[in-house]
């Protein structure tokens, strides 16, 4: 059994904080935390390897090594748990199962970065996980974990939980940070930077949740320990959530670096793929999407699928069979983005409902010649021009269905009968279609 | 949401300049301000929507697209949010295929779900989505009919078209003055950003998101604010428009006169905009330390009493008389009398108070001048008002004239004659100004038939603000042109300094004439002609109080 960081108190009622303690919870705060200083813990936290694990894989102690000091303001601390991304579902059973863990972690960071406030800024449909996390701080409070001098250290931690509205874009930190404040969740031009003006224009931290929650297992164990479970560059491990044609989808914890079809085919965790392998996507609907030959080379480590042009992101493995439709699916992942897209930028705001359109109409059997090359085209044009990378977020799915999947969505045009007929008449005025 | 308060850092004249490179030219541009700013000031235009010199950069529309140099070479950036730092590399449209790709993208993606109503949209003409498609974009359309467009609109305001079609949000009435055409909007958030940030009054929000997003009042509420029909002018395109104009006039056939606001003494930059001898609206004109881009609704509609009510001609005694007959009878009333009481204006221009002052020094110690205003002064409103109503009254000040109505009214009996010129005194306190009707010959030179020339025993119609050139000295202590539009309700009207020249018999042939008058008695204006003070006014050293 390979060494879990996150995951290993899952299914062991760690929900309530003598259990979780009986496991060995809260060990850091009792012994070494308050012993470290703030540029140790950072240094121990960069040394261990550990990287965002939201999507976007930044180093965390260099995120928190760009948190100034003495500016004046106060420090926030805010716990991305809006976890959107379609196929992520790690988060909600991580704080579901163990949710003092994330509590011990936050107490971590914030120690590491004079937080005196912390938010938890969960997805609104995951009413269980608010009600499993409001009741674990409650008890945290009551056993001096939290509140005034934790643990007679003199360090002082408030923590809240805030509930979100159910928008993917929110899961964007500086989206996130406006909704917190009240405001549209819409991302806001950078720089600012959320390090230095985040949350009430103060400097604040962002992390997944399960980014936190990998802090206990480093402080106990040590960051040596922690980085060699994966690889020289993608140290540790990550939590997955594998969804699609296998046999026993759902979250599984491996070492950075495992190769993709172990995680599919191993007894011990998803037990083999229902039918025959087309593809995966590996790290959520943005990821490219690989095919089942890249698949089989795949290994899970930031640096190997870089290399596969695709991406680790949140870790949500989506595997599908031949049965799969890969118009069907395009499908939906552009209606998706579609819905989503905050809005704000031209390009994303019309751009991925136009490519949505489009989409439709191949779908729906009225394709043309060109559609294809015109969807291509459109996301090209909406990728690195927008504020966030929502638009290209819907622009690399385009790209790798149509890419890797051509002669499916060919098929899909050669249903329509009409599908030679020109595209644009003569007489269209420009930008008008009567 | 602190992205709303990255406001816009514009060059200065005393900016410091540093050498950065346009595509492959070194060039030297200010320091620190934003590229579309910096490009500006060497000459090359940034097409841009959502970016405003008076307003938070919000950099959401990305048509103003061009590449600079980072780590990772170069790539693309947003001028309106791209500081200039020295020695950076920039390329425009001008040299990178890379930056015209962006930019024709954004106005493809623009027009995919813009109604192109142009022939029926008041904004045609002076639309910056026409503009940047002619700069920018000039494609094709890829669009077709399967494919369908996604009008913009709420969902209770959705319209239908002949054809059954849902066009989107159409002529919704948002409060008093402004009418919105949601399926025209591109979001660039400007309108938000000006009742948020300017009118300090957010009541226009972008419900919902993605391409179903639209602009609207909270649920409800009306826009209604003194200062909303700026929205209109902001407004790249024709979604905001005032009712007082919509489908008044196509703006390619207006001439513009600039000039500046009379009914408030900041003096808020404007133009008077006309065609065929009839002014159709006022458009805020940008001055940085006045008004920025703005004006009140009340400065806004004022042209409107331009064609009401006017005295074009004379009335004696009731009576209506020409013109001419008029100054005639006045000029002999003045000359006629023992005593005349003149009482200067603060809502006429330097010239026609100078022409008023001459005319007491014509007549000796058989007159008397009388300055000052009833009207109530109110406070400020950070915005384009300074809340006295009394535009030129530092100039009154400067010229030597004093704030003594008071002793006028307490003294009226003294008088046999009474000239008030551009001063309706009866409408601003109608109770003391009874007390001047003790005086018999009552004379007011008036653009309006209001209550003093109808209080009057003979009033003689002049020229109204719009329609005469002269100069005023704001609360500042700047000294503004005010410009003449070709727009007064008959050729014969004159503006107040000539009407007074001829009663005094001064032989003044112009208004520079008055100038003269009024540099011999303001030193500070020394040196000044119309030219100079040009059109965004003279600070006038050490004046203002
Ligand atoms: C459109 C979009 C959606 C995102 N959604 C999430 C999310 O649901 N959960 C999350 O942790 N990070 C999400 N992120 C990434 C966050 O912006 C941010 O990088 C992350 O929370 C940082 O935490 P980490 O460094 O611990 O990964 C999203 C980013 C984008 C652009
Ligand atoms: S890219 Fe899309 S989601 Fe991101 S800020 Fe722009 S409009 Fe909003
Ligand atoms: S109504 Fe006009 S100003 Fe307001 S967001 Fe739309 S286009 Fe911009
Ligand atoms: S003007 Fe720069 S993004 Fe709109």
């Amino acid at each position: 059994m390979a060494t879990l960081t996150v995951t290993q108190n899952f299914g062991k009622g760690a929900r309530d904080l003598e259990v979780y303690r009986s496991l060995g919870g809260y060990g850091s705060i009792s012994s070494r935390l308050f012993d470290l200083s703030q540029f140790e813990l950072i240094d121990l936290v960069s040394r261990s390897g550990l990287r965002g694990r939201g999507g976007a894989g930044f180093p965390t102690g260099m995120k928190w090594s760009f948190v100034p000091r003495n500016s004046g303001k106060p420090v926030y601390l805010v716990v991305n748990a809006d976890e959107g991304e379609p196929g992520t579902f790690k988060d909600h059973v991580l704080m579901q199962e163990d949710p003092h863990r994330l509590i011990e972690g936050m107490i971590v960071c914030g120690w590491a970065l004079g937080v005196r406030t912390a938010y938890i800024y969960v997805r609104g449909e995951f009413l269980p996980a608010i009600e499993t996390l409001n009741a674990a701080l409650k008890q945290a409070y009551a056993a001096g974990l939290l509140g005034k001098n934790i643990g007679g250290s003199g360090y002082s931690l408030d923590i809240y939980v805030h509930r979100g509205a159910g928008a993917y874009i929110c899961g964007e930190e500086t989206a996130l940070i406006n909704s917190l404040e009240g405001f549209k969740g819409q991302p806001r031009l950078k720089p600012p930077f959320p390090a230095v003006s985040g949350a009430f224009a103060s400097p604040t931290c962002v992390n997944n949740v399960e980014t936190l929650m990998a802090l206990p297992w480093i402080l106990e164990h040590g960051p040596e320990a922690y980085q060699a479970l994966g690889t020289p560059k993608s140290g540790g491990t990550k939590v997955f959530s594998v969804s699609g044609d296998v046999k026993r989808p759902g979250v599984y914890e491996v070492p950075m670096g495992t190769p993709l079809m172990e995680l599919l085919e191993s007894p011990e965790l998803c037990q083999g793929i229902v039918g025959e392998l087309k593809g995966v996507i590996p790290g959520g609907s943005s990821s490219p999407v690989l095919t089942a030959e890249e698949a089989r080379k795949a290994n899970l480590d930031y640096e190997a699928l870089a290399a596969l042009k695709t991406m680790l992101g949140s870790g949500a493995v989506v595997a599908f069979n031949t049965e799969r439709s890969a118009v069907g699916m395009l499908t939906s992942l552009t209606r998706f983005y579609a819905h989503e897209s905050c809005g704000q930028c031209t390009p994303c705001r019309e751009g991925t409902g136009y490519a949505d359109r489009i989409m439709k109409t191949i779908a729906s059997g009225k394709g043309r010649e060109g559609d294809l090359d015109h969807m291509l085209d459109l996301a090209a044009n909406f990728s690195y021009t927008t504020i966030c990378p929502l638009a290209i977020a819907d622009a690399w799915p385009i790209e790798n269905f149509i890419g890797k999947f051509r002669p499916e969505f060919e098929a899909e045009v050669a249903k329509n009968p009409d599908r030679g007929s020109p595209r644009v008449t003569k007489d269209f005025r420009p930008g008008a279609f009567w | 949401m602190s992205n709303s308060y990255n406001k816009p850092v514009l060059p200065k004249a005393d900016s410091k300049k540093v050498s950065i490179v346009v595509d492959g030219a070194d060039v030297e541009v200010p320091e620190g301000t934003n590229l579309v700013e910096a490009l500006k000031t060497i000459g090359i235009d940034t097409p841009h929507f959502c970016y405003h010199q008076d307003l938070p950069v919000a950099g959401n529309c990305r048509q103003c697209m061009v590449e600079t140099d980072g780590p990772r070479g170069m790539g693309l950036a947003i001028a309106c949010y791209t500081p200039v730092r020295p020695g950076m590399k920039v390329a425009t449209d001008r040299s990178s295929e890379k930056v015209k790709t962006a930019r024709k993208a954004v106005m493809e993606f623009l027009l995919a779900n813009h109604p192109l109503d142009c022939p029926i949209c008041d904004k045609a003409g002076e639309c910056t989505l026409q503009d940047n498609y002619m700069s920018s974009g000039k494609h094709e359309s890829r669009m077709r009919e399967e494919i369908g467009k996604q009008y913009k609109g709420a969902p209770e305001h959705r319209h239908l078209d002949a054809k059954g079609q849902d066009r989107g949000g159409k002529h919704i009435d948002l409060g008093p003055t402004v009418i919105l055409d949601q399926e025209r909007c591109i979001l660039c958030d400007r309108c938000t950003r000006f009742m948020r940030d300017v009118a300090g009054d957010e009541q226009l929000y972008i419900a919902a998101r993605g391409d179903h997003a639209f602009i609207t009042t909270f649920p409800g509420q009306p826009l209604q604010h003194d200062y909303d029909l700026n929205v209109t002018d902001i407004c790249p395109v024709g979604a905001l428009t005032g009712k007082h104009f919509r489908f008044q006039q196509r703006v390619w056939l207006l001439s513009k006169t600039e000039t500046i606001a009379p009914d408030d003494s900041l003096g808020a930059n404007i133009t008077v905009e006309h065609h065929d001898g009839h002014v159709w609206r006022i458009m805020p004109r940008r001055h940085p330390d006045v008004n920025k881009s703005w004006i009140s609704n009340a400065t806004r509609l004022l042209y409107q009493t331009l064609s009401e009510n006017r005295l074009t001609g004379g009335s004696f005694r009731g009576a209506d008389v020409p013109l001419a007959d008029a100054v005639e009878r006045a000029r002999e009333l003045v000359h006629g009398a023992r005593k005349v009481a003149l009482v200067a204006s603060g809502h006429l221009t330097l010239e026609d108070n100078a022409a008023l002052l001459a005319l007491a020094e014509s007549l000796g110690s058989r007159a008397e001048v009388f300055g000052g205003s009833w009207l109530a002064v109110g406070a400020p409103d950070g915005i384009a008002r300074s809340g006295d109503p009394v535009a030129n009254r530092l100039g009154c000040t400067l010229l030597g004239i004093s704030d003594n109505l008071s002793d006028l009214v307490r003294r009226a009996k003294e008088f046999d004659c009474l000239v008030v010129a551009g001063h309706d005194l009866w409408a601003a306190d109608a109770e003391r100004a009874k007390s001047l009707s003790v005086i018999p010959e009552r004379i007011a030179l008036s653009a309006w038939h209001d209550a003093t020339a109808q209080a009057s025993t003979l009033a003689v119609g002049i020229r109204a603000w719009a329609e005469v050139r002269g100069s005023m000295i704001n609360v500042q202590g700047r000294i503004q042109r005010l410009q003449a539009a070709p727009t007064a309700p008959t050729p014969d009207l004159e503006p107040a300094w000539q009407v007074i020249s001829r009663l005094g018999h001064l032989g003044w042939t112009s208004e520079v004439d008055a100038f003269r008058f009024a540099q011999g008695r303001i030193p500070a204006l020394s040196g000044l002609n119309y030219r100079t003070i040009g059109s965004q006014g003279r600070i006038l050293e050490g004046v203002a109080p």
